[in-house]
Protein backbone atom coordinates (compact mmCIF):
# COMPACT_ATOMS: atom_id res chain seq x y z
CA UNK A 1 0.00 0.00 0.00
CA UNK A 2 1.23 3.46 -0.73
CA UNK A 3 1.83 5.61 2.41
CA UNK A 4 -0.38 8.39 3.01
CA UNK A 5 0.38 11.58 1.54
CA UNK A 6 2.50 14.23 2.92
CA UNK A 7 0.73 17.53 3.16
CA UNK A 8 3.84 19.01 0.44
CA UNK A 9 2.82 16.52 -1.67
CA UNK A 10 -1.00 16.77 -1.68
CA UNK A 11 -0.81 20.68 -1.75
CA UNK A 12 1.51 19.82 -4.93
CA UNK A 13 -1.37 18.08 -6.31
CA UNK A 14 -3.60 20.27 -6.00
CA UNK A 15 -1.75 22.46 -7.56
CA UNK A 16 -0.87 20.39 -10.76
CA UNK A 17 -4.15 19.62 -11.06
CA UNK A 18 -5.64 23.23 -10.78
CA UNK A 19 -3.19 24.01 -13.47
CA UNK A 20 -4.16 21.13 -15.60
CA UNK A 21 -7.63 21.67 -15.57
CA UNK A 22 -6.53 25.70 -16.76
CA UNK A 23 -4.18 24.24 -19.59
CA UNK A 24 -7.33 21.38 -20.64
CA UNK A 25 -9.38 24.43 -20.73
CA UNK A 26 -7.72 26.36 -22.37
CA UNK A 27 -6.60 23.58 -25.01
CA UNK A 28 -10.54 22.79 -25.59
CA UNK A 29 -11.21 26.09 -26.28
CA UNK A 30 -8.42 26.52 -28.76
CA UNK A 31 -9.22 22.75 -30.44
CA UNK A 32 -12.80 24.12 -31.15
CA UNK A 33 -12.12 26.99 -32.83
CA UNK A 34 -9.13 24.91 -34.82
CA UNK A 35 -12.24 22.28 -35.55
CA UNK A 36 -14.14 24.96 -36.74
CA UNK A 37 -11.17 26.59 -39.04
CA UNK A 38 -10.84 22.69 -40.06
CA UNK A 39 -14.16 22.14 -41.24
CA UNK A 40 -14.36 25.54 -43.33
CA UNK A 41 -10.83 25.12 -44.86
CA UNK A 42 -11.13 21.36 -45.77
CA UNK A 43 -14.32 21.70 -47.35
CA UNK A 44 -15.90 19.47 -44.99
CA UNK A 45 -19.63 19.04 -43.79
CA UNK A 46 -19.34 19.24 -40.11
CA UNK A 47 -21.92 17.00 -39.23
CA UNK A 48 -20.56 14.04 -40.85
CA UNK A 49 -19.85 10.82 -38.55
CA UNK A 50 -16.28 9.74 -38.47
CA UNK A 51 -16.13 6.32 -38.08
CA UNK A 52 -13.27 5.83 -35.19
CA UNK A 53 -10.16 5.57 -37.02
CA UNK A 54 -6.88 3.27 -36.18
CA UNK A 55 -5.01 5.11 -33.63
CA UNK A 56 -7.43 7.81 -32.96
CA UNK A 57 -7.36 7.59 -29.10
CA UNK A 58 -11.20 7.49 -28.64
CA UNK A 59 -12.41 9.42 -25.56
CA UNK A 60 -15.50 6.98 -24.58
CA UNK A 61 -15.31 5.11 -21.49
CA UNK A 62 -17.49 3.11 -19.79
CA UNK A 63 -17.79 3.08 -15.81
CA UNK A 64 -15.76 6.72 -16.02
CA UNK A 65 -16.61 7.27 -12.23
CA UNK A 66 -15.28 3.79 -11.45
CA UNK A 67 -11.66 4.40 -12.68
CA UNK A 68 -8.54 4.81 -9.91
CA UNK A 69 -6.68 7.80 -9.81
CA UNK A 70 -3.91 6.00 -11.92
CA UNK A 71 -5.90 4.53 -14.58
CA UNK A 72 -7.29 8.03 -15.58
CA UNK A 73 -3.46 9.51 -15.35
CA UNK A 74 -1.82 6.73 -17.68
CA UNK A 75 -5.11 6.46 -20.32
CA UNK A 76 -4.91 10.37 -20.37
CA UNK A 77 -0.97 10.41 -21.09
CA UNK A 78 -1.42 7.64 -23.60
CA UNK A 79 -3.61 9.62 -24.79
CA UNK A 80 -1.92 13.04 -25.26
CA UNK A 81 0.98 11.17 -26.44
CA UNK A 82 -0.59 9.39 -30.11
CA UNK A 83 -2.57 12.79 -30.46
CA UNK A 84 0.85 14.90 -29.81
CA UNK A 85 2.06 12.41 -32.89
CA UNK A 86 -1.16 12.14 -34.92
CA UNK A 87 -1.16 16.31 -34.52
CA UNK A 88 2.45 16.34 -36.05
CA UNK A 89 1.50 14.29 -38.90
CA UNK A 90 -1.59 16.46 -39.58
CA UNK A 91 0.92 19.44 -39.58
CA UNK A 92 2.96 17.61 -42.26
CA UNK A 93 0.46 16.90 -44.59
CA UNK A 94 -1.10 19.90 -43.87
CA UNK A 95 2.36 21.72 -45.16
CA UNK A 96 2.34 19.18 -48.11
CA UNK A 97 -0.87 19.96 -49.88
CA UNK A 98 -1.27 23.62 -49.17
CA UNK A 99 1.92 24.98 -48.73
CA UNK A 100 1.76 28.19 -47.96
CA UNK A 101 -1.52 28.81 -49.01
CA UNK A 102 -2.87 27.83 -45.52
CA UNK A 103 -1.11 29.69 -42.75
CA UNK A 104 -3.09 30.88 -40.60
CA UNK A 105 -4.56 26.42 -40.44
CA UNK A 106 -0.88 25.91 -40.10
CA UNK A 107 -0.50 28.10 -36.96
CA UNK A 108 -3.30 26.97 -35.19
CA UNK A 109 -2.36 23.38 -35.62
CA UNK A 110 0.82 23.88 -34.32
CA UNK A 111 -0.79 26.29 -31.29
CA UNK A 112 -2.51 23.23 -29.85
CA UNK A 113 0.40 20.49 -30.41
CA UNK A 114 2.36 22.96 -28.40
CA UNK A 115 -0.44 22.61 -25.97
CA UNK A 116 -0.95 18.99 -26.44
CA UNK A 117 2.38 18.61 -26.20
CA UNK A 118 3.10 20.72 -22.95
CA UNK A 119 -0.11 18.52 -21.27
CA UNK A 120 1.26 15.44 -21.85
CA UNK A 121 4.29 16.80 -20.07
CA UNK A 122 2.21 17.85 -17.44
CA UNK A 123 0.84 14.40 -16.92
CA UNK A 124 4.12 12.97 -16.50
CA UNK A 125 4.71 15.09 -13.67
CA UNK A 126 1.40 14.00 -12.08
CA UNK A 127 2.25 10.67 -12.46
CA UNK A 128 6.05 11.22 -10.73
CA UNK A 129 4.31 12.98 -7.67
CA UNK A 130 2.57 9.60 -7.41
CA UNK A 131 6.06 7.79 -7.14
CA UNK A 132 4.39 5.57 -10.18
CA UNK A 133 7.18 5.24 -13.22
CA UNK A 134 5.91 6.96 -15.94
CA UNK A 135 5.66 4.59 -19.01
CA UNK A 136 8.23 4.64 -22.05
CA UNK A 137 6.89 5.49 -25.21
CA UNK A 138 6.54 2.98 -28.51
CA UNK A 139 9.66 3.96 -30.64
CA UNK A 140 7.93 2.71 -33.60
CA UNK A 141 5.41 6.06 -32.82
CA UNK A 142 1.70 5.41 -34.95
CA UNK A 143 0.94 1.88 -36.13
CA UNK A 144 1.51 1.56 -40.23
CA UNK A 145 -1.55 3.23 -41.89
CA UNK A 146 -2.49 2.31 -45.23
CA UNK A 147 -2.06 5.40 -47.77
CA UNK A 148 -4.78 7.61 -47.53
CA UNK A 149 -6.55 9.28 -50.00
CA UNK A 150 -6.16 13.17 -49.42
CA UNK A 151 -10.32 12.78 -48.62
CA UNK A 152 -9.27 10.10 -46.32
CA UNK A 153 -6.83 12.39 -44.88
CA UNK A 154 -9.08 15.10 -44.06
CA UNK A 155 -11.80 12.87 -42.77
CA UNK A 156 -8.70 11.17 -40.50
CA UNK A 157 -8.03 14.74 -38.89
CA UNK A 158 -11.84 15.99 -38.19
CA UNK A 159 -11.85 12.78 -36.34
CA UNK A 160 -8.26 13.59 -34.61
CA UNK A 161 -9.77 17.06 -33.40
CA UNK A 162 -13.00 15.96 -32.71
CA UNK A 163 -11.63 13.22 -30.27
CA UNK A 164 -8.72 15.89 -28.88
CA UNK A 165 -11.79 18.45 -27.96
CA UNK A 166 -13.56 15.30 -26.29
CA UNK A 167 -10.53 14.09 -24.63
CA UNK A 168 -9.81 17.88 -23.47
CA UNK A 169 -13.75 17.66 -21.41
CA UNK A 170 -12.54 14.23 -20.01
CA UNK A 171 -9.08 15.51 -18.76
CA UNK A 172 -11.09 18.37 -17.36
CA UNK A 173 -13.10 15.64 -15.00
CA UNK A 174 -10.39 13.43 -14.41
CA UNK A 175 -7.89 16.07 -12.76
CA UNK A 176 -11.05 17.42 -11.00
CA UNK A 177 -11.86 13.78 -9.51
CA UNK A 178 -7.56 13.76 -8.51
CA UNK A 179 -7.40 16.78 -7.07
CA UNK A 180 -10.56 15.51 -4.09
CA UNK A 181 -8.93 14.55 -1.16
CA UNK A 182 -10.03 11.06 0.34
CA UNK A 183 -12.43 11.91 3.45
CA UNK A 184 -10.53 9.50 5.05
CA UNK A 185 -7.24 9.16 4.71
CA UNK A 186 -6.14 12.62 3.07
CA UNK A 187 -4.78 10.70 -0.32
CA UNK A 188 -6.33 10.80 -3.62
CA UNK A 189 -9.17 8.33 -4.14
CA UNK A 190 -7.67 5.13 -6.37
CA UNK A 191 -4.24 6.20 -6.35
CA UNK A 192 -3.13 4.69 -2.49
CA UNK A 193 -3.35 1.06 -3.92
CA UNK A 194 -0.95 -1.52 -3.96
CA UNK A 195 2.33 -0.82 -6.77
CA UNK B 1 -71.99 -6.91 -30.09
CA UNK B 2 -70.72 -4.34 -28.78
CA UNK B 3 -67.17 -2.59 -29.78
CA UNK B 4 -65.12 0.51 -30.25
CA UNK B 5 -65.20 1.94 -33.59
CA UNK B 6 -62.66 5.04 -34.80
CA UNK B 7 -63.48 7.00 -37.48
CA UNK B 8 -61.50 10.18 -38.68
CA UNK B 9 -63.14 13.85 -38.32
CA UNK B 10 -64.74 14.56 -41.75
CA UNK B 11 -65.58 11.38 -42.66
CA UNK B 12 -68.88 9.66 -43.92
CA UNK B 13 -69.77 6.77 -41.61
CA UNK B 14 -72.67 3.94 -42.23
CA UNK B 15 -73.97 1.68 -39.88
CA UNK B 16 -75.20 -1.56 -40.13
CA UNK B 17 -77.36 -2.91 -37.51
CA UNK B 18 -75.80 -6.10 -37.52
CA UNK B 19 -77.16 -8.99 -39.05
CA UNK B 20 -80.31 -7.09 -40.09
CA UNK B 21 -81.49 -7.08 -43.89
CA UNK B 22 -81.47 -3.63 -44.78
CA UNK B 23 -84.98 -3.15 -45.00
CA UNK B 24 -85.74 -4.74 -41.35
CA UNK B 25 -87.58 -1.94 -39.72
CA UNK B 26 -85.13 -0.96 -36.60
CA UNK B 27 -84.84 2.13 -34.42
CA UNK B 28 -80.87 3.76 -33.79
CA UNK B 29 -80.12 5.76 -30.46
CA UNK B 30 -77.28 7.66 -29.31
CA UNK B 31 -76.35 7.56 -25.67
CA UNK B 32 -80.10 6.38 -24.93
CA UNK B 33 -81.57 8.94 -27.33
CA UNK B 34 -83.77 7.87 -30.35
CA UNK B 35 -82.18 8.89 -34.17
CA UNK B 36 -84.32 10.68 -36.45
CA UNK B 37 -85.43 9.10 -39.22
CA UNK B 38 -83.53 10.90 -41.81
CA UNK B 39 -80.51 9.57 -41.02
CA UNK B 40 -81.64 5.85 -41.99
CA UNK B 41 -81.04 4.73 -45.27
CA UNK B 42 -83.11 1.75 -44.80
CA UNK B 43 -81.53 -0.27 -41.88
CA UNK B 44 -78.28 1.53 -42.04
CA UNK B 45 -77.43 4.80 -39.77
CA UNK B 46 -75.73 7.09 -42.79
CA UNK B 47 -73.74 10.15 -40.72
CA UNK B 48 -72.07 12.02 -42.84
CA UNK B 49 -69.15 14.45 -42.35
CA UNK B 50 -69.09 13.46 -38.65
CA UNK B 51 -67.75 15.59 -36.00
CA UNK B 52 -66.40 15.24 -32.16
CA UNK B 53 -69.56 15.85 -30.73
CA UNK B 54 -70.41 12.46 -32.63
CA UNK B 55 -68.73 10.30 -30.37
CA UNK B 56 -70.80 8.63 -27.99
CA UNK B 57 -72.34 4.64 -27.94
CA UNK B 58 -74.75 3.76 -30.81
CA UNK B 59 -77.51 1.14 -30.90
CA UNK B 60 -79.94 -0.15 -33.15
CA UNK B 61 -82.61 -2.61 -31.70
CA UNK B 62 -85.34 -4.41 -33.66
CA UNK B 63 -88.37 -3.04 -34.76
CA UNK B 64 -91.25 -4.41 -32.83
CA UNK B 65 -89.33 -6.42 -30.19
CA UNK B 66 -86.63 -4.03 -28.99
CA UNK B 67 -84.48 -6.45 -29.19
CA UNK B 68 -80.76 -4.91 -29.02
CA UNK B 69 -79.24 -6.10 -32.26
CA UNK B 70 -76.02 -4.44 -32.21
CA UNK B 71 -74.09 -1.84 -30.31
CA UNK B 72 -71.05 0.37 -31.30
CA UNK B 73 -68.98 3.22 -29.37
CA UNK B 74 -67.79 5.66 -31.98
CA UNK B 75 -65.17 7.34 -31.82
CA UNK B 76 -64.47 10.44 -33.88
CA UNK B 77 -60.73 11.34 -33.98
CA UNK B 78 -57.51 12.61 -35.94
CA UNK B 79 -54.64 10.22 -37.02
CA UNK B 80 -51.74 11.82 -35.03
CA UNK B 81 -49.79 14.47 -36.43
CA UNK B 82 -46.00 14.61 -36.02
CA UNK B 83 -45.06 14.50 -32.68
CA UNK B 84 -42.76 17.21 -30.75
CA UNK B 85 -39.47 15.36 -29.01
CA UNK B 86 -37.25 16.75 -26.49
CA UNK B 87 -34.20 15.30 -25.28
CA UNK B 88 -32.07 16.71 -22.00
CA UNK B 89 -29.77 15.90 -19.24
CA UNK B 90 -30.18 17.42 -16.23
CA UNK B 91 -28.64 15.21 -14.00
CA UNK B 92 -25.53 14.58 -16.05
CA UNK B 93 -23.25 12.69 -15.93
CA UNK B 94 -26.16 10.01 -14.90
CA UNK B 95 -27.86 10.02 -17.97
CA UNK B 96 -30.73 11.65 -20.11
CA UNK B 97 -34.31 11.92 -20.83
CA UNK B 98 -36.58 11.93 -23.67
CA UNK B 99 -40.04 13.57 -23.25
CA UNK B 100 -42.70 13.89 -25.79
CA UNK B 101 -46.15 15.67 -26.35
CA UNK B 102 -48.60 15.70 -29.95
CA UNK B 103 -49.13 19.40 -31.08
CA UNK B 104 -52.71 19.28 -31.31
CA UNK B 105 -54.85 16.44 -29.30
CA UNK B 106 -56.10 12.84 -31.98
CA UNK B 107 -59.30 12.83 -29.44
CA UNK B 108 -58.93 8.97 -29.46
CA UNK B 109 -55.98 6.42 -27.62
CA UNK B 110 -52.48 6.96 -28.96
CA UNK B 111 -49.42 4.96 -28.68
CA UNK B 112 -46.22 6.19 -27.71
CA UNK B 113 -42.46 3.77 -28.52
CA UNK B 114 -39.34 5.09 -28.29
CA UNK B 115 -36.00 3.98 -29.66
CA UNK B 116 -32.75 5.09 -28.59
CA UNK B 117 -29.56 3.94 -30.72
CA UNK B 118 -26.06 4.80 -29.65
CA UNK B 119 -23.95 4.26 -32.75
CA UNK B 120 -24.51 0.86 -33.68
CA UNK B 121 -26.02 -0.43 -29.97
CA UNK B 122 -29.73 -0.19 -28.92
CA UNK B 123 -30.69 1.51 -25.95
CA UNK B 124 -33.42 0.64 -23.70
CA UNK B 125 -35.71 4.08 -22.61
CA UNK B 126 -37.36 3.03 -19.23
CA UNK B 127 -41.20 5.20 -19.35
CA UNK B 128 -41.57 6.93 -16.27
CA UNK B 129 -44.65 6.63 -14.35
CA UNK B 130 -45.24 9.88 -13.78
CA UNK B 131 -45.26 11.63 -16.03
CA UNK B 132 -46.26 9.26 -18.71
CA UNK B 133 -44.58 11.19 -21.35
CA UNK B 134 -41.37 10.42 -20.16
CA UNK B 135 -38.80 7.96 -20.37
CA UNK B 136 -35.27 8.02 -19.36
CA UNK B 137 -31.59 6.36 -19.81
CA UNK B 138 -29.10 5.91 -18.48
CA UNK B 139 -25.29 6.87 -19.96
CA UNK B 140 -23.24 3.71 -20.66
CA UNK B 141 -20.28 5.50 -21.37
CA UNK B 142 -19.04 9.54 -21.06
CA UNK B 143 -17.17 11.31 -23.91
CA UNK B 144 -18.19 9.78 -26.69
CA UNK B 145 -18.21 11.01 -29.97
CA UNK B 146 -20.47 9.24 -31.36
CA UNK B 147 -24.20 11.06 -31.41
CA UNK B 148 -27.33 9.43 -30.44
CA UNK B 149 -30.52 8.74 -32.49
CA UNK B 150 -34.12 8.90 -30.78
CA UNK B 151 -37.04 8.32 -32.36
CA UNK B 152 -40.58 8.35 -31.23
CA UNK B 153 -43.47 6.90 -33.26
CA UNK B 154 -46.83 7.23 -32.54
CA UNK B 155 -49.33 5.10 -33.60
CA UNK B 156 -53.26 5.20 -32.73
CA UNK B 157 -56.32 3.61 -35.16
CA UNK B 158 -56.35 6.11 -37.41
CA UNK B 159 -52.69 6.29 -38.14
CA UNK B 160 -49.09 6.65 -37.10
CA UNK B 161 -46.50 9.42 -37.25
CA UNK B 162 -43.00 10.02 -36.07
CA UNK B 163 -39.97 12.20 -35.11
CA UNK B 164 -36.09 11.44 -34.75
CA UNK B 165 -33.85 13.85 -33.28
CA UNK B 166 -29.81 13.48 -33.28
CA UNK B 167 -27.28 14.74 -30.65
CA UNK B 168 -24.29 14.79 -29.12
CA UNK B 169 -23.88 13.72 -25.39
CA UNK B 170 -22.44 17.53 -24.50
CA UNK B 171 -25.55 19.30 -26.18
CA UNK B 172 -28.49 18.45 -24.23
CA UNK B 173 -27.11 19.36 -20.80
CA UNK B 174 -28.47 21.66 -19.25
CA UNK B 175 -29.07 21.62 -15.49
CA UNK B 176 -32.56 22.30 -13.37
CA UNK B 177 -32.34 26.16 -12.18
CA UNK B 178 -30.81 26.99 -8.97
CA UNK B 179 -32.94 26.60 -5.92
CA UNK B 180 -33.76 28.42 -2.40
CA UNK B 181 -32.65 31.45 -4.17
CA UNK B 182 -32.45 34.39 -1.24
CA UNK B 183 -31.82 38.13 -0.70
CA UNK B 184 -31.54 40.02 1.81
CA UNK B 185 -30.30 43.39 2.46
CA UNK B 186 -26.97 44.26 4.26
CA UNK B 187 -27.28 46.09 7.59
CA UNK B 188 -25.97 49.99 7.01
CA UNK B 189 -25.15 49.30 3.57
CA UNK B 190 -27.98 51.10 1.25
CA UNK B 191 -26.59 50.18 -1.83
CA UNK B 192 -26.10 46.21 -0.76
CA UNK B 193 -27.93 42.98 -1.13
CA UNK B 194 -26.55 39.60 -0.60
CA UNK B 195 -27.62 37.02 -2.48
CA UNK B 196 -27.51 33.03 -1.89
CA UNK B 197 -28.74 30.05 -3.85
CA UNK B 198 -28.13 26.43 -4.10
CA UNK B 199 -27.40 23.83 -6.64
CA UNK B 200 -30.68 22.07 -8.10
CA UNK B 201 -30.62 18.96 -6.23
CA UNK B 202 -31.16 16.76 -9.50
CA UNK B 203 -27.70 17.63 -10.36
CA UNK B 204 -25.98 14.43 -8.74
CA UNK B 205 -22.11 15.48 -8.33
CA UNK B 206 -21.60 19.11 -8.01
CA UNK B 207 -18.10 18.53 -6.58
CA UNK B 208 -17.26 16.61 -9.68
CA UNK B 209 -19.15 18.59 -12.30
CA UNK B 210 -19.32 22.33 -11.03
CA UNK B 211 -21.82 24.32 -12.18
CA UNK B 212 -21.45 28.08 -12.74
CA UNK B 213 -24.30 30.57 -12.55
CA UNK B 214 -25.73 33.92 -13.97
CA UNK B 215 -27.13 36.26 -11.97
CA UNK B 216 -29.54 39.15 -12.89
CA UNK B 217 -31.31 41.75 -11.31
CA UNK B 218 -33.40 44.95 -11.69
CA UNK B 219 -35.06 47.37 -9.98
CA UNK B 220 -38.45 46.87 -10.14
CA UNK B 221 -39.10 50.50 -11.93
CA UNK B 222 -36.68 49.73 -14.59
CA UNK B 223 -36.84 47.17 -17.48
CA UNK B 224 -33.17 46.85 -18.24
CA UNK B 225 -31.18 43.85 -16.24
CA UNK B 226 -27.72 43.36 -14.98
CA UNK B 227 -26.04 40.65 -15.18
CA UNK B 228 -22.90 38.91 -13.27
CA UNK B 229 -21.48 35.50 -14.28
CA UNK B 230 -20.13 33.47 -11.23
CA UNK B 231 -17.56 30.54 -12.07
CA UNK B 232 -17.72 29.03 -8.55
CA UNK B 233 -19.69 29.78 -5.30
CA UNK B 234 -23.43 30.29 -4.45
CA UNK B 235 -23.53 33.72 -3.49
CA UNK B 236 -22.92 36.65 -4.40
CA UNK B 237 -23.44 40.26 -2.90
CA UNK B 238 -25.07 43.20 -5.33
CA UNK B 239 -22.83 46.49 -4.81
CA UNK B 240 -24.52 49.14 -7.12
CA UNK B 241 -28.56 48.88 -6.05
CA UNK B 242 -30.03 52.18 -6.13
CA UNK B 243 -31.03 52.76 -2.09
CA UNK B 244 -34.34 52.06 -1.34
CA UNK B 245 -35.75 50.54 -4.00
CA UNK B 246 -37.20 47.28 -4.62
CA UNK B 247 -35.40 44.62 -6.80
CA UNK B 248 -36.25 41.45 -8.27
CA UNK B 249 -33.20 38.81 -8.71
CA UNK B 250 -32.91 35.97 -10.60
CA UNK B 251 -30.20 33.17 -10.86
CA UNK B 252 -29.56 30.83 -13.94
CA UNK B 253 -27.34 27.33 -13.66
CA UNK B 254 -25.04 25.52 -16.88
CA UNK B 255 -22.32 23.06 -16.07
CA UNK B 256 -18.97 24.42 -16.13
CA UNK B 257 -18.10 22.87 -19.14
CA UNK B 258 -20.98 21.72 -21.66
CA UNK B 259 -24.04 22.14 -22.53
CA UNK B 260 -26.41 25.21 -22.33
CA UNK B 261 -28.06 27.68 -19.33
CA UNK B 262 -30.93 26.09 -17.23
CA UNK B 263 -34.38 28.56 -16.75
CA UNK B 264 -34.14 30.97 -14.81
CA UNK B 265 -34.77 30.23 -10.57
CA UNK B 266 -37.84 31.38 -9.22
CA UNK B 267 -37.95 35.52 -8.87
CA UNK B 268 -37.53 36.93 -5.33
CA UNK B 269 -37.24 40.28 -4.54
CA UNK B 270 -35.47 42.22 -2.04
CA UNK B 271 -34.88 45.99 -0.68
CA UNK B 272 -31.23 47.32 0.12
CA UNK B 273 -31.12 48.44 3.77
CA UNK B 274 -32.08 52.44 4.61
CA UNK B 275 -31.87 54.02 7.79
CA UNK B 276 -35.20 54.82 9.88
CA UNK B 277 -37.00 58.16 8.65
CA UNK B 278 -37.02 60.49 12.56
CA UNK B 279 -40.52 60.87 12.22
CA UNK B 280 -40.90 57.36 13.31
CA UNK B 281 -39.74 57.81 16.96
CA UNK B 282 -41.22 56.77 20.02
CA UNK B 283 -43.78 59.04 21.68
CA UNK B 284 -41.70 59.11 24.67
CA UNK B 285 -38.95 60.41 22.11
CA UNK B 286 -41.37 63.25 20.88
CA UNK B 287 -42.78 64.51 24.41
CA UNK B 288 -38.33 64.79 25.11
CA UNK B 289 -37.94 66.49 22.13
CA UNK B 290 -41.11 69.23 22.64
CA UNK B 291 -39.96 70.38 25.82
CA UNK B 292 -36.13 71.10 24.63
CA UNK B 293 -37.28 73.38 21.67
CA UNK B 294 -40.09 75.10 20.29
CA UNK B 295 -41.65 73.09 18.10
CA UNK B 296 -43.57 73.92 15.21
CA UNK B 297 -46.34 71.52 15.86
CA UNK B 298 -49.40 70.88 17.72
CA UNK B 299 -48.39 68.80 21.08
CA UNK B 300 -50.98 65.23 21.59
CA UNK B 301 -53.47 65.72 24.07
CA UNK B 302 -51.29 63.70 26.69
CA UNK B 303 -48.35 65.98 26.87
CA UNK B 304 -48.53 68.30 29.47
CA UNK B 305 -47.29 71.53 29.20
CA UNK B 306 -47.59 72.78 32.81
CA UNK B 307 -48.21 71.51 36.15
CA UNK B 308 -51.46 70.92 37.55
CA UNK B 309 -50.40 73.44 40.60
CA UNK B 310 -49.69 76.57 37.76
CA UNK B 311 -53.54 76.53 36.76
CA UNK B 312 -55.15 79.41 36.68
CA UNK B 313 -58.99 79.84 36.37
CA UNK B 314 -60.96 76.40 35.53
CA UNK B 315 -63.07 74.62 32.74
CA UNK B 316 -62.29 75.91 29.27
CA UNK B 317 -60.10 78.42 29.60
CA UNK B 318 -57.81 77.31 32.46
CA UNK B 319 -54.32 78.25 32.00
CA UNK B 320 -50.98 78.45 33.54
CA UNK B 321 -48.86 80.85 34.54
CA UNK B 322 -46.24 79.78 32.14
CA UNK B 323 -48.37 79.33 29.34
CA UNK B 324 -49.81 82.71 30.37
CA UNK B 325 -46.35 84.52 30.31
CA UNK B 326 -45.93 82.89 27.18
CA UNK B 327 -49.27 84.66 25.21
CA UNK B 328 -48.30 87.50 27.20
CA UNK B 329 -45.25 87.98 25.60
CA UNK B 330 -46.37 86.82 22.06
CA UNK B 331 -48.80 89.11 22.33
CA UNK B 332 -46.27 92.33 23.12
CA UNK B 333 -44.27 91.63 19.92
CA UNK B 334 -47.98 92.05 17.44
CA UNK B 335 -49.13 94.87 19.24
Amino acid sequence: MAAADSPSTALRRRDLCSRGIRLAGKMRADVVDLLDAYVEQQGLDASASVVAVEGVPQAAVERWDEQTGTQRLLENLAAYRAFRALLAQMLEEQREQLGEANVGLGRALAAVLLQVSAFAYHLEELLQLESRGIPGEEEDGLPALPHLSLFEQKLRGLGVLRELAQWAVRSVRDLRQLAKPSPATGTVPGLAESP
Amino acid sequence: DSHIQYERVGADVTMKCGSMDWDAAVTWTVNGTDIDESHLNGSYLILKNVDLSQSGQYSCYEGSSWHLKYQTYLRVGTPPKEPVLMCRSNNYPKGFYCSWHLPTPTYIPNFFNISVIHGTKDMVCEKDAIPKNRCHIRYLQLFSTVKYKVTLTVTNALGKNFTTVTFDEFAIVKPDPPESVVAKPVPNNPRRLEVSWQNPSSWPDPESFPLKFFLRYRPLILDQWQHVELSDGTSHTITDAYAGKEYIIQVAAKDNDIGTWSDWSVAVHATPWTEEPKHLTTEAQITETTSASTSSFMAPPTTKICDKGAVVGSGAVAVCWTAGLVVAAYSVLFI
